[in-house]
C-alpha cells in the first residue's frame, strides 16, 4: 500500500511499488511511470485537456493497494504463490447477479480488485485474471501495443501499477448475445487510486459483447478515482459490442482509456453511458487498420450539479473503406459541464472511407456548459465525412404541447429528455442491454 | 332556464411581444353551447386560443377568466388542461422520438387522476384508443409513430381530433380544426366533434370558413377583429359574412 498524490507527481523519483519478479511486467511498469514523469499532469494548455480541469484530483491524497510479490502468480520461477491467491468467493457487496435484468458471463471487481481469479466461460470464451495472463505471457503481445503510452497520462499512470484486470479472448466458436460483464464496485470511504486494465482480443469471426458498469453503494459521497485501460483488438470480420454505464459516487473521479485496433471487416460497436462522477473522462481511440472495418461510437451522458463530463473520440482512418459513426448526445442541468472532442483522422490511403460525427447537448440551466471541438483531418480524397454540433434548451413549443394535454411539467420534460437520448440508445444492437439503459 | 356558464371571459387584455393583441374581449359561453369565432388573418383568434391554454410567452395584462367558476388565469397550463380546457391547434407541433401511443396514455392518466378516476392500464387504453381512432380514420400504423411526425395536414388534424375524443374535455376550443382539410375527411372530423356534443361539453369553433359550420352548427357565431368581439349573431352571420368579408369591422375601430 502507498499513497499518491498526483500534483506532486515529480517526488515519484523512486518506485519501490514495482517488486514484481515477472521481468516484462516490471518493465511496462517502469515504462508507464517514466511515460507518466515525462508528461506531467495535463493542465488547460494540454491540448487533449483544453476544456477539462482536473480541479482536486491533482489535489487529493490517494492509497494505491497493490497486492505484495507474494500473492503475484508469475512464471519467473523464482514464484510459487498460486495457493495464496483469492479464488472465486464473491462477497455479497457484489448483488450483480440480481440487479441485471439479463443473464451474464460475470467478472466481479471490488474496489478495483478482482474478485476472483476463475470465471464461468464457455467453449470460445476465455476469461483470466491479468496475474494469470503474466505468467501465461501471452498478454504482454497485447499490453500497450494499440496506443501510444506517451500520449495518454492516465493510462500511463495505470501502466505504473499494472496489475488488476482481466485478459479475455474470443474466438469464432463463440457467439454468445450473453454479455461478459465487467462489474466495478465501489464502496466504503478510502480514498482509493483503482488502476484497471482490461485486454480484450476477437480472434477472427468471434462475436461478443462486453457490458461494463461501475456503481457505488453505501457511501454517497465517497471520493476515490477510477482509473481504466481497455484495450480491444478485433480480427478479422470479428463483432464486439461494448457498452459501459458509469455510475460513480457524485464525487469520485472516473478516466478511462478505450483503445481499439478493428482489422478488415472486424466492427466495433459502443454506447456509453455516464451518468456519475464529479469528473469523468471518456475516451475513445479507434484504429480502423484494415478494408471494411467499422466503428460505431456513441454516448449519452446526463449531469447536474458541478460536474464535469467529458467525452473525447479519435478514429482513426487507416484504410480504405473503412466506416465510423459518432453520435454523442448530452443533458446539462445545474453548473455542469460537459466536454466533446471528436476526431476522425482519415490518412491518405483511407480512400472511400465514411465518417460521420454528431454532438448534441441539452441545456437544463442558465449556468449549464458545453464546450466542444470537432476536428476533421482528411488526407485522402473520395471519402464522405460530415460533423456536426448543436447544443439548445427543451423545445418550448413541444412542452407546451404536451403540457397542454394535461400532462405535468417534469414528466413532459422526462419525455421530451429520454425521446433526446433514446435516439442514441436505438443504436445499440442488443436489445436486452438497450432494455436496461433504457431503464437507468 | 338557469345555464350554467362554462367559460367566462370578462375584459381580457392580453399581448405577446410588448404586442398588445386582446383588447378588452368579453365573452360567455354556457354548458352545451358551440360559439364560432370568425375574424381577419391577424386578428389575434389564435392569441386568444393560447392566452386561455396559458402558453408561455402570452401576458394577461387584464380582465378575468374563469372556467366552470375557477380562475384560470392562476393554473399552470397542465392544470388548465384537467380542468377540462382542451385546445385543437392550428399548427400541432411535431415531436420526434416521443410515440403517440405512450404520449396520450400520459395525458389520459394525468387527467383520469386529477377527476379521481381510476388510471387505465396499458390493454384498457390501447383497446379505448384503437376505438376512437377507428371512427376517425386512424389506424393503428399512425398511432404507433411518434406525434404527429411526419403527418399530412389533414391527419394532423385527425389527431388532434382523436385527443380531444379521448381526453373529453368540457371546454374545448378548435383552432382552424378544418384548416388542409379535404372535403371528405372535414365531415370525418366533424362528426367526430358532432359526436362529442352531449348538451353539456361546450365548444368554441375559430374558422375562416362557413362550410365548417354547416356540419358544427354553432348556437353563435361572434365576428373577432381588432382585438376582441365586434358582432355577434346567429349562424346567419357567417353566411352573411361570407359576403361582405372583414372591411366594415376592421375599419370602425382603424
Ligand atoms: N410569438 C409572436 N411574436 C410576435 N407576434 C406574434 C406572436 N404571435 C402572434 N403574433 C402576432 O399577433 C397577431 C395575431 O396573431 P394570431 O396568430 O393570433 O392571428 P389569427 O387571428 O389566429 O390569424 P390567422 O387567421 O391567420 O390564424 C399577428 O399580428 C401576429 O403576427
Ligand atoms: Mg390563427
Amino acid at each position: 500500500m502507498s499513497k499518491i498524490v498526483l500534483k506532486n507527481y515529480a517526488d515519484w523519483q523512486q518506485d519501490d511499488t514495482n517488486t514484481t519478479f515477472c521481468p516484462k511486467l516490471a518493465i511496462l511498469r517502469e515504462k508507464g511511470r517514466q511515460a507518466f514523469l515525462s508528461q506531467g499532469l495535463p493542465t488547460p494548455k494540454t491540448e487533449a485537456w483544453k476544456y477539462t480541469k482536473l480541479r482536486n484530483l491533482s489535489d487529493e491524497e490517494f492509497v494505491v493497494e497493490s497486492d505484495d510479490k507474494n500473492s503475484f502468480h508469475c512464471h519467473d520461477e523464482k514464484c510459487h504463490c498460486h495457493d495464496e491467491h483469492e479464488t472465486g468467493s464473491h462477497e455479497h457487496c457484489c448483488c450483480h447477479e440480481n440487479c441485471l435484468p439479463f443473464e451474464v458471463y460475470e467478472v466481479n471487481f471490488c474496489n478495483g480488485k478482482l474478485k476472483a481469479d476463475h470465471f464461468h466461460t464457455t467453449q470460445g470464451l476465455s476469461i483470466v485474471s491479468l496475474t494469470d495472463a503474466f505468467e501465461n505471457g501471452d498478454v504482454f503481445k497485447y499490453l500497450n501495443k494499440s496506443f501510444d503510452i506517451n500520449n495518454f497520462p492516465f493510462a500511463a499512470l495505470n501502466s505504473a501499477y499494472l496489475e488488476q484486470g482481466v485478459m479475455i479472448a474470443v474466438d469464432k466458436n463463440f457467439n454468445d448475445d450473453k454479455p461478459i460483464l465487467l462489474n466495478f464496485h465501489s464502496h466504503g470511504d478510502i480514498k482509493r487510486l483503482s488502476n484497471v486494465y482490461n485486454v480484450i482480443v476477437a480472434e477472427s469471426g468471434a462475436r461478443a459483447t462486453i457490458l461494463e458498469h461501475y456503481y457505488c453503494s453505501g457511501a454517497e459521497k465517497s471520493v476515490y478515482f477510477n482509473n481504466i485501460v481497455n484495450e480491444f483488438f478485433i480480427g478479422r470480420d470479428a463483432y464486439i459490442r461494448h457498452y459501459k454505464v458509469q455510475q460513480e459516487a457524485f464525487k469520485a473521479f472516473h478516466i478511462a482509456l478505450n483503445s481499439v485496433q478493428v482489422k478488415q471487416g472486424g466492427h466495433y460497436e459502443s454506447f456509453c453511458l455516464q451518468l456519475g462522477a464529479d469528473l469523468s473522462r471518456q475516451e475513445t481511440q479507434v484504429v480502423l487498420k484494415e478494408p471494411h472495418a467499422e466503428a460505431e461510437v456513441n454516448a449519452v451522458y446526463k449531469m447536474n450539479g458541478w460536474a464535469t463530463l467529458d467525452t473525447t473520440t479519435d478514429i482513426k482512418h487507416i484504410s480504405k473503406e473503412t466506416v465510423s459513426h459518432q453520435l454523442v448526445k448530452g443533458i446539462i442541468g445545474g453548473k455542469a459541464k460537459g466536454v466533446f472532442q471528436g476526431k476522425i483522422h482519415i490518412a491518405p490511403d483511407a480512400v472511400k472511407t465514411e465518417g460521420y460525427q454528431l454532438h448534441k447537448a441539452l441545456l437544463l440551466s442558465d449556468e449549464a456548459e458545453v464546450d466542444v471541438k470537432p476536428e476533421l483531418e482528411i488526407f485522402a480524397d473520395d471519402v464522405k465525412c460530415s460533423h456536426g454540433a448543436a447544443s439548445g434548451e427543451l423545445d418550448k413549443e413541444q412542452l407546451f404541447y404536451l403540457q397542454s394535454r394535461g400532462i405535468g411539467e417534469d414528466e413532459a420534460k422526462t419525455l421530451l429528455i429520454k425521446a433526446f437520448t433514446d435516439e442514441v440508445i436505438n443504436k445499440i444492437s442488443c436489445t436486452a442491454v438497450a432494455e436496461w439503459i433504457k431503464s437507468l | 332556464m338557469n345555464r350554467t356558464p362554462v367559460l367566462e371571459i370578462e375584459n381580457l387584455c392580453a399581448r405577446v411581444h410588448d404586442k398588445e393583441i386582446i383588447k378588452n374581449l368579453n365573452l360567455t359561453i354556457y354548458e352545451g353551447e358551440v360559439h364560432a369565432i370568425m375574424g381577419p388573418n391577424g386578428a389575434g383568434k389564435s392569441t386568444l386560443s393560447y392566452v386561455l391554454c396559458g402558453k408561455e410567452g402570452y401576458e394577461v395584462t387584464g380582465g378575468s377568466v374563469k372556467l366552470y367558476g375557477k380562475d384560470l388565469l392562476k393554473m399552470s397550463v397542465e392544470e388548465r388542461a384537467r380542468e377540462g380546457l382542451f385546445l385543437i391547434m392550428q399548427y400541432p407541433v411535431e415531436i420526434p422520438g416521443v410515440p403517440t401511443t405512450s404520449f396520450l396514455k400520459y395525458a389520459v392518466n394525468d387527467i383520469r387522476k386529477h377527476r379521481g378516476e381510476p388510471e387505465l392500464d396499458t390493454m384498457e387504453f390501447i383497446k379505448m384508443l384503437r376505438e376512437e381512432g377507428k371512427k376517425l380514420g386512424i389506424d393503428n400504423e399512425m398511432l404507433k409513430r411518434p406525434v404527429n411526425v411526419g403527418f399530412s395536414g389533414g391527419e394532423k388534424k385527425r389527431m388532434e381530433t382523436l385527443q380531444m375524443a379521448i381526453l373529453k374535455p368540457n371546454m374545448a376550443i378548435l383552432d382552424e380544426a378544418d384548416s388542409g382539410l379535404d372535403i371528405d375527411a372535414m365531415k370525418v372530423v366533424a362528426q367526430g366533434v358532432n359526436s362529442l356534443r352531449d348538451g353539456k361539453r361546450a365548444m368554441l369553433v375559430i374558422t375562416h370558413y362557413k362550410r365548417l359550420l354547416e356540419y358544427i352548427v354553432p348556437d353563435v357565431v361572434h365576428v373577432f377583429a381588432n382585438g376582441h368581439i365586434v358582432k355577434s349573431g346567429s349562424k346567419d352571420l357567417a353566411e352573411e359574412l361570407e359576403n361582405t368579408g372583414y372591411a366594415e369591422f376592421v375599419k370602425d375601430i382603424a
